[in-house]
């Protein structure tokens, strides 16, 4: 038997809302730069932490998608689709992308999500 | 602070605002897990291992029950849900160094790692490219590490795996005999727990290690 035939499945095809944000690549460690931070990981790391803990424990998270093939997709992804992205922003994009590939979120969905979240965090 | 929202940002807010509305897990789920992934660190480790270090009886207890001496340094196992986190679980293995062997852990399957008291895992800890490599050539490993060891020196790679987690008690220094706790942890890094560093006087902090992807990435 071929364990890594069984490792993962994932399509690394486009999802129009995650090409979009890698094309515009505001990964922290630019940000960080730009405006003299020196935290090592973006501040969204320990909520992306919590949501992946969050996942393998809760309700029916893991019935979903499982810790094991939630990190084979994070593999495969960030070594193929995103490849551009640096970590840990290729762990939350796979993430997404793990989701949306199983229907759980809708594209559409989540893209007018997206534009509601960013009018909401700008409205200040 | 960085003074713009980005895409990233609202990527994270969109993602646990769905699961959480789909009823994947509930928002006190998030919460509680988030404050987890806020406090843990490589802190009590270090001083677990400074600890037993200096007093023979607690390093009988780390070596014979590492989760019972996890709570001497403060650290609680079975938080934060009382039964653990969901990957984590509670069983904890120290792994003792001796002049003649070292150890090194891995988890070749995923990322397994002792979080509750190591903190979270390096990013080259997850990466394939090490998951592999370590398995396969330890010693050139190491050595990319800056860790050098004698052909003498047997390594063991341990493989963490769903249901057991490992941390490695080096060899104490020379030149550290009369130092105490806070001193001896001040060089038990991170990667020294891990197994790519031995502790040495003067050395605080961590390798900074390129991430490399893997030639033959996951799927192949």
């Amino acid at each position: 038997m071929s364990t890594s035939e069984n490792l993962c499945s994932i399509e690394p095809v486009e999802i129009a809302p995650l090409a979009k944000i890698v094309e515009r690549h505001q990964v922290w460690s630019h940000m960080a730069a730009k405006y003299g931070v020196e935290n090592p990981v973006p501040p969204w790391k320990t909520s992306l932490d919590g949501i992946c803990d969050a996942l393998d424990q809760g309700g029916c998270g893991p019935e979903i998608l499982s810790f094991v093939d939630r990190r084979n997709e994070e593999d495969t992804l960030s070594a193929t689709v995103y490849s551009n992205l640096p970590y840990p922003e290729n762990q939350l994009v796979s993430l997404a992308h793990s989701l949306v590939a199983r229907g759980v979120i809708d594209e559409t969905e989540l893209q007018e999500r997206l534009t509601g979240i960013r009018a909401r965090l700008e409205a200040g | 602070m960085v003074d713009e929202i980005t895409d990233f940002e609202v990527l994270e807010i969109a993602v646990r605002e769905l699961c959480i509305e789909k009823g994947l897990f509930t928002a006190d789920d998030h919460r509680s897990f988030t404050e987890f992934a806020e406090h843990i660190g490589p802190t009590p480790a270090a001083h677990m291992v400074a600890r037993a270090w200096l007093d023979p009886e607690f390093k009988k207890l780390v070596l014979a029950d590492a989760i019972a001496a996890s709570r001497e340094v403060g650290v609680d196992w079975l938080q934060p849900t009382g039964f653990g986190t969901p990957s984590d679980f509670t069983a904890l293995h120290v792994l003792e160094d001796s002049p003649t062997l070292h150890h090194v852990i891995v988890c070749s399957l995923c990322s397994c790692y002792p979080r509750p008291i190591l903190g979270n895992s390096p990013e080259w800890y997850r990466t394939p490219n090490y998951r592999r490599r370590i398995v396969r050539w330890p010693r050139q490993v190491l050595a990319e590490f800056g860790l050098y060891l004698a052909e003498d020196v047997a390594i063991r790679v341990e493989d963490s795996n769903q249901k057991h987690r490992f941390m490695v008690m080096p060899v104490r220094p020379e030149g550290t005999q009369d130092w105490d706790e806070d001193q001896l942890a001040a060089i038990v890094t991170r990667d020294c727990l891990i197994g790519v560093a031995l502790p040495k006087v003067g050395v605080t902090s961590n390798a900074i290690t390129d991430t490399r992807p893997a030639i033959h990435p996951a799927n192949h």
